[in-house]
């Protein structure tokens, strides 16, 4: 994440930008170059992924670029830069499929990869054919997050369990991945109808800072006494949580990392308080301030990144149910680590807007024509979610006999196409446009990611593999 | 009063409100479903760990441990499924109205209040029809000849099926909820586990008695491949379906493919090792001439091993341990194996007792006049079959289908119409009114009409041999 964050800065800076990138890619690509000499191997899939992830943090940096600028080359190199990451994103998916002999859907390792292939590949076609330019700054960062979630999640191509063994899984991954993709996109058009249709920024202050704030109190159920974070112990042979029962994780508690949370839970709270204060006395002071307090807000966010990285890369600590110290490693908290890093770029991506509204804004296309692409992305997305649950359950009926069984993340799916099912209705019948559409859009994604994620590491169930 | 009191539920249930409130409740209650341990999916002890003795009284008492089968759910999902009905049957007859009498001749007023309209300026009004048919075809408008007052005009349209698609929609919705109260009501789910040879005709399901099926199942052999870390990677089971002692079907069912005959299925769900031995082979070496050779031998069986010595495997643990001078079976798994050879001299009638490995105060390996090593250990498996009879499950399916196909139309097609109207100026000059309306998509529908209206200009210009007058040219583009 560092080496990403290094790209990320010069955002800021003017014309030199496109330099500045180029020659971060370069450096990053000639160290990669370096470890390739020493292992003696080009093409292996890290390799390629690394490469993805290089060019996709180039092409995130440009696009940001290009929203704060307006500099129209910056986007034809954000273009080839995400040209280029979807190429060795292509071959790792290619390298992956070849060497597990399977589609690469079977793990949360190869859907991801799987995910962040779709979304670039969306993404250009937004950019080419719906003329949504800075698409990118949105989707690319989540394209990073995935890709670095890909490095600390296992690897290792794994043997499939029988019931994974069909074609109707891999049907119903792909459909997924694609819906889920299209969700994404949806999600990130809406974000900028939003911005045309000149919502107010305070708003998307309060948005983000909710956002944020529940990210720690997400984080903060892991707080254990006497100032200490617990995080899932991990084996790092056996690359895999440490279980103490059927479903249980052994917890290992980090010492003061808790109280450091708490820290930046404050601080995080401060812009929101201001704001409410804001809209109960209108007065502009309390807008500034809280603008300011987001900006602090970000170094410090940065700052528990840091420790976090720190102290839950390795090491060893002692845990509250059982005798002695276990090792834990960031692959064990993939959901702390991308609460914290999309924390960061959620606020970040405030701030773009706080500084650079009006020329954000001469970038996106009107704001009906937004509101007509997030309409169609949807109705897309809807008939994609339909047929992966059918498909889901045409498979589950083959496999254990029963096309529906409530289990959580079938339960979560129907509660996806429940809410697309809304907001269809919604627009159609009751004529919503605009703003409320948004909101559903945005409300949709948010269901999708708990249903990828959430389901899978905090709801038990039948797709624990995955 | 009271006769308007069902008309009002009746309202109530249709209206878009109502539905979408039972929607935010499914959501939220399946949600809950989701967080909170339910019943049929967790080990009792489990629950009784995860909540305090007084909350788990309490979220028993509400069903809340079984959300999805909880009375209030399968009432709340009928709501919904009559709130569907009610808004589709009130919606529906304008749709059909729309659908089952298309509006072919338009009248002033609407001609007037189209947004989407051209006038061509045209010398002979047949002429200029029959052009206007031709590219209608060409469109794929499929145009038909309306009889008017004292003139003929064209209408054509594309895709009427989109006007009522949704409908089609809120059926397949309907059928799907169909087969899943008929599998609620008569489906049933049930577990049975079968050893080799072993065959049965009955089932348990996981709450209630045991269920006679009409005919037998036997398990003819059974096996498992595993990967070479060890993980599986393949079950089996070939089965048989006996009725009246015959064999009617066999077929092998493995995790994905499973056995179905008279409406119930048999899915391979587990495999497991039933502790017991199929076989395994001694490899028996004579003390007095060294000679060694190897023997298939399972449980309880008799071998010999010259004219003299037999040899008897009396027991065997796949896991052993030793407590007060007795061996044990830890578990069922293959991981510690331990046979008990009885080795016994049919002329002196003495029997010594041997174990492999060797247990101290228990065997006598050394005065038997064989030493044995044992390998190719072959445990029994038995085979854990998922029987499931969903008579419902067609209707799933077939409103799965029907929903693919409604989505498709709702979505992708449009339901265009065109309207050709000849008309006159104030000067008495023939003109053509084109007027032309989609349903949905309406940008590029746009784009589409002005091609069709430039189209039949230019078949005109052809058909006519005669130049258009510029004035109207220019209208017409414009």
């Amino acid at each position: 994440m560092a080496r990403v964050a290094k790209v990320e800065q010069p955002a800021a800076t003017g014309t030199a930008l496109v330099v500045a990138v180029g020659l971060g890619v370069a450096f990053l690509l000639f160290m990669a170059f370096l470890n390739v000499v020493k292992s003696g191997n080009v093409l292996s899939e890290p390799n390629l992924l690394f490469g993805a992830l290089i060019f996709y943090a180039g092409a995130a940096t440009l696009y940001l670029g290009f929203g704060i600028t307006g500099t129209p080359s910056y986007i034809r190199y954000a273009s080839l830069a995400t040209w280029a990451g979807l190429l060795a994103n292509t071959g790792a998916v290619a390298h992956r499929w070849y060497a597990a002999g399977h589609p690469p859907f079977a793990s949360i390792y190869e859907m991801l990869l799987s995910f962040v292939w779709t979304l670039a590949v969306l993404t250009l076609i937004a950019e080419k054919k719906y003329g949504v330019k800075v698409i990118g700054t949105v989707t690319m960062p989540v394209a990073i997050v995935g890709v670095v979630l890909m490095q600390l999640l296992r690897t290792e191509v794994r043997p499939l369990v029988p019931a994974l063994q069909s074609t109707w899984l891999h049907v119903h991954v792909t459909l997924a991945m694609l819906a889920y993709a299209a969700c994404a996109l949806s999600f990130a058009l809406a974000m900028m109808f939003l911005i045309k249709d000149k919502m107010k920024t305070e708003t998307f202050l309060a948005a983000t800072s909710v956002f944020v704030i529940a990210t720690y109190l997400g984080v903060l159920t892991r707080f254990e006494k006497w100032g200490g974070l617990s995080v899932v112990a991990w084996n790092e042979e056996a690359k895999s949580e440490v279980f103490i029962g059927k479903g249980m994780r052994l917890f290992v508690t980090i010492p003061d990392l808790g109280w450091m949370m708490l820290l930046v839970l404050a601080t995080v709270t401060v812009p929101f308080v201001l704001y409410l204060v804001w809209r109960k006395t209108n007065n502009e002071t309390f807008i500034n301030i809280a603008n300011r307090a987001v900006f602090v807000s970000i170094l410090l966010q940065a700052l528990a990144l840091a420790f976090f990285l720190m102290r839950a890369r390795s090491g060893e600590y002692a845990s509250l149910d059982a005798d002695g110290l276990f090792p834990t490693s960031l692959a064990a908290s993939p959901f702390i680590l991308s609460g914290l890093v999309g924390g960061i770029f959620v606020s970040l991506l405030y701030l773009l807007l706080l500084w650079r509204r009006n020329d954000l804004e001469r970038m996106l296309p009107a704001a009906d024509e937004l509101d007509r692409i997030t309409y169609r992305t949807i109705a897309i997305a809807f008939p994609l979610l339909t047929l992966m649950i059918a498909a889901g359950a045409y498979w589950a009926n083959r496999t254990w006999g029963s096309y529906w069984s409530w289990d959580p993340k079938e339960t979560w799916a129907a509660i996806t196409w429940l809410v697309y099912a809304g907001y269809l209705h919604m627009r159609i019948t009751r004529g919503w446009r605009g703003r409320r559409a948004a909101y559903f859009a945005i409300l949709g994604f948010a269901v999708v990611m708990f249903t990828f994620f959430g389901v899978t590491y905090l709801l038990p169930g039948m797709h624990s593999y995955a | 009063m009271a006769a308007s009191l069902p008309r009002k539920v009746w309202q109530t249930l249709g209206a878009i409100k109502t539905g979408v409130v039972l929607l935010i409740l499914v959501v939220i209650l399946s949600a809950a479903g989701t967080v909170i341990l339910q019943r049929p999916t967790t080990e009792p002890d489990e629950l009784q760990r995860a909540y305090s003795p007084q909350i788990l009284r309490v979220l028993n008492a509400v069903g809340l441990t079984d959300v999805f089968h909880a009375w209030w759910f399968v009432l709340l999902l009928a709501l919904v499924s009559l709130s569907i009905v009610a808004a589709s049957v009130q919606r529906f007859p304008n749709a059909w109205r729309y659908f089952s009498r298309p509006y072919k001749s338009p009248d002033q007023t609407f001609c007037n209040s189209l947004p989407l309209h051209k006038l061509i300026s045209v010398k002979d009004e047949e002429v200029a029809l029959s052009a206007a048919d031709r590219v209608l075809h060409k469109f794929r408008f499929r145009p038909e000849r309306i009889v008017r007052e004292n003139s003929f005009s064209l209408f054509g349209e594309r895709n009427r099926i989109s006007e009522v698609a949704v409908y089609i929609v809120h059926l397949s919705l309907l059928l799907i909820f169909f087969g899943g109260i008929v599998d609620a009501l008569y489906g049933w789910r049930a577990f049975m586990t079968l050893g080799r040879g072993e065959q049965s005709s009955q089932v348990q399901p996981q709450n209630g008695k045991a269920r006679n099926l009409a005919f037998a199942v036997r398990c003819d052999s059974a096996g498992r491949e595993n990967y070479a870390d060890g993980s599986p990677k393949k079950w089996w089971s070939n089965l048989s379906v006996l009725e009246n002692g015959k064999v009617v079907l066999r077929k092998q069912i493995v995790v994905n493919e499973p056995l179905v005959y008279g409406g119930v299925r048999f899915y391979q769900a587990s495999f497991g090792d039933t502790g017991k031995l199929d076989k395994m082979t001694l490899a028996a070496t004579s003390r007095d001439s060294g000679e060694s050779k190897d023997l298939p031998i399972s449980l309880n069986e008799t071998l010999w091993l010259d004219n003299d010595i037999t040899v008897r495997l009396a027991e065997f643990f796949p896991d052993y341990a030793v407590g007060d001078g007795h061996v044990y079976a830890r578990s069922n798994n293959l991981e510690n194996p331990a046979a008990h050879l009885v080795v016994e001299s049919k002329k002196s009638g003495k029997s010594v007792n041997v174990w492999l490995p060797p247990i101290p105060g228990l065997e006598e390996n050394a005065e038997s006049p064989y030493a044995f090593q044992g390998k190719d250990v072959e445990m029994a498996y038995f085979t854990g079959i998922e029987v499931s009879h969903e008579p419902g499950q067609w209707w799933v399916w077939a409103g799965v289908i029907l929903m693919g196909l409604g989505l498709g139309v709702v979505f992708y097609l449009v339901h265009a119409r065109v309207w050709v109207v000849p008309v006159q100026d104030a000067q008495g000059q023939v003109q053509l009114w084109i007027g032309g309306t989609a349903n949905k998509n309406k940008d590029a529908f746009e784009h589409r009409f002005q091609e069709l209206v430039t189209q039949i200009e230019n078949e005109l210009k052809v058909s006519t041999e005669m130049p258009v007058e510029p004035s109207a040219a220019v209208f017409a583009r414009s």
